[in-house]
């Protein structure tokens, strides 16, 4: 537990130094925003509202891959992902570690687009906030935990960048499918189903113990 | 220090492995069986009356929902060969892994195929949102990541470990898949009367037969892509070995060549 919170407060602070993931991908995530607009001419302002779950987790989804992969990538300088193997103790508090500093640099990036959101589509966010953040809050888990799994791998390989969103894109379809389905009735003003949120545990629970268990396999040196 | 598999000893990390020269005598037996049935099986979807609603487009049946168990087995061997293999270090369970993976990603490639030609002509649309079209389409996409890894990654065992991980990851997606569809899915469009058991007069045997011909066809190419992937790490390991003999002719400061037996060391005849 330990080495997790090190990893964390490691990755935090690094990231407060530099600023340059959550740069990078709010930048993204904007620029997805206005590919939205200019992709789907002639919607009327309601029809480009009503799109807005499905658009705004496809930016968040795109932003994540961006700031997964360079999670590990700053490993990679000066071997320091050879040091984290050596890391005392189970390798999958390192993995928790590293998925936590995950979902904190991500969930400020979501949170920052979906403000970018608001303004582009005229979506009032205010009323939906606490059904929204729930459903972002736990599909962002899962992002994370199968992000960090996938990134470990990807980064070790020949062709992280275009790897990556390979492995990870078909085990976020069931996350999507229970976000999307969560944050439409956020933002229609009705209370979040309840078997999106239920499906969002479980596959937060099923992913974050396959990663745990995983990821000393995949550090292994 | 010297990696060379024994290659006489069938233990289990030996190449082939016992698993591995058990499984191959299976292999013509299967295959001549499967030769004959290919023939009674064609004769049989031949024969078979026409569809009086659907027309000839209807045969499809024989072939399509068959592919299925090639389409989805073959990822659930992979997830499990794999799962053994990180626990056990069991690398001819590696080698059934890739195997099964391939084979299986041509079963479901098939699937997506006949489905669609399915589709166009009993509903009009070559591809629907269904259910089960939807979690296919997913468990393909699911194959390639897998095959992508391993291909992109090279063949080493650091690659065979992130194959494995993935192979659970895939394994686990499976039911997920299914879970999602069930709870957001659609109305299904695929036909219900096979389960019930209500097939047309003279169209269950073709169905059997497709049904015993695809399994028995997946059974037998898995068997054969494992055991071409066990002749190519035999060859990895002679090569493997070939070089370190090579090296340790060059550090004693011979000229390097094919081993002989008057220039082995003491060490090496004792081995």
């Amino acid at each position: 537990m330990n080495v997790a919170l090190a990893i964390l407060w490691k990755d935090l602070v690094s990231e407060w130094r530099s600023r340059d993931r959550v740069i990078a991908m709010l930048l993204f995530s904007t620029l997805v925003a206005v590919v939205f607009f200019f992709a789907l001419p002639g919607l009327r302002p309601e029809e480009l509202r009503a799109l807005t779950p499905g658009l705004l987790w496809t930016a968040y989804l795109f932003a994540s891959l961006l700031g997964l992969n360079r999670s590990f990538a700053l490993e990679l300088e000066n071997d320091a992902l050879a040091g984290l193997a050596l890391a005392p103790g189970n390798r999958g508090w390192i993995f928790l570690g590293k998925a936590t500093a995950n979902w904190v640099l991500i969930s400020i990036v979501q949170i920052l687009t979906a403000g970018v959101f608001a303004l582009f589509y005229r979506v009032d966010l205010s009323p939906a906030l606490p059904g929204l953040a729930a459903v972002v809050g736990l599909g962002t888990v899962g992002i994370c935990a199968a992000g960090t799994l996938l990134a470990a791998m990807a980064v070790r390989t020949g062709f992280r960048e275009v790897l990556l969103p390979i492995l990870l894109l078909p085990a976020l379809f069931p996350i999507l499918a229970g976000a999307v389905e969560g944050s439409l009735a956020a933002l229609a003003g009705n209370p979040v189903p309840f078997n999106a949120l239920q499906l969002l545990i479980v596959i937060d629970g099923v992913y974050l113990i396959v990663a745990f268990l995983g990821f000393d396999y995949v550090l292994d040196e | 220090m010297n990696e060379s598999k024994p290659m006489a000893s069938n233990s289990e990390n030996s190449i082939p492995s016992r698993l591995e020269a058990q499984s191959a005598r299976w292999r013509r037996p299967l295959g001549m069986a499967l030769g004959v049935l290919c023939i009674v099986y064609g004769w049989a979807v031949v024969s078979a009356p026409i569809d009086s609603s659907q027309g000839v487009i209807q045969k499809i049946l024989y072939i399509h929902p068959p592919l299925a168990y090639g389409a989805y087995l073959g990822f659930i061997i992979t997830g499990f060969a794999g799962v053994v293999f990180l626990v056990r270090g069991r690398e001819d369970l590696d080698r059934l892994a890739i195997a099964s993976a391939e084979v299986g990603v041509i079963f479901c490639t098939l699937m997506l195929v006949t489905g669609p030609i399915w589709a166009r002509g009993t509903w009009g649309v070559w591809w629907s949102w269904d259910a089960r079209l939807t979690v296919t389409l997913l468990l393909w996409f699911v194959y390639l990541a897998y095959l992508l890894l391993r291909s992109f990654s090279g063949r080493n065992p650091r690659t065979a470990r992130f194959a494995a991980v993935y192979g659970v990851v895939g394994l686990v997606l499976i039911p997920l898949n299914y879970y999602v569809i069930e709870i957001f899915g659609s109305r299904s469009m695929h036909p219900e009367n096979l389960e019930r058991g209500s097939l047309g007069d003279g169209m269950g045997l073709p169905f059997l037969l497709g049904n015993l011909t695809l399994a028995l066809a997946f059974f037998y190419l898995v068997l054969l892509r494992w055991q071409v992937e066990s002749e190519r790490a035999l060859d990895d390991a002679i090569d493997t070995d070939g070089a370190h003999r090579e090296g340790q002719a060059m550090r004693r400061g011979q000229s390097p060549g094919p081993p002989d037996a008057a220039e082995e060391s003491p060490e090496e005849m004792t081995r």
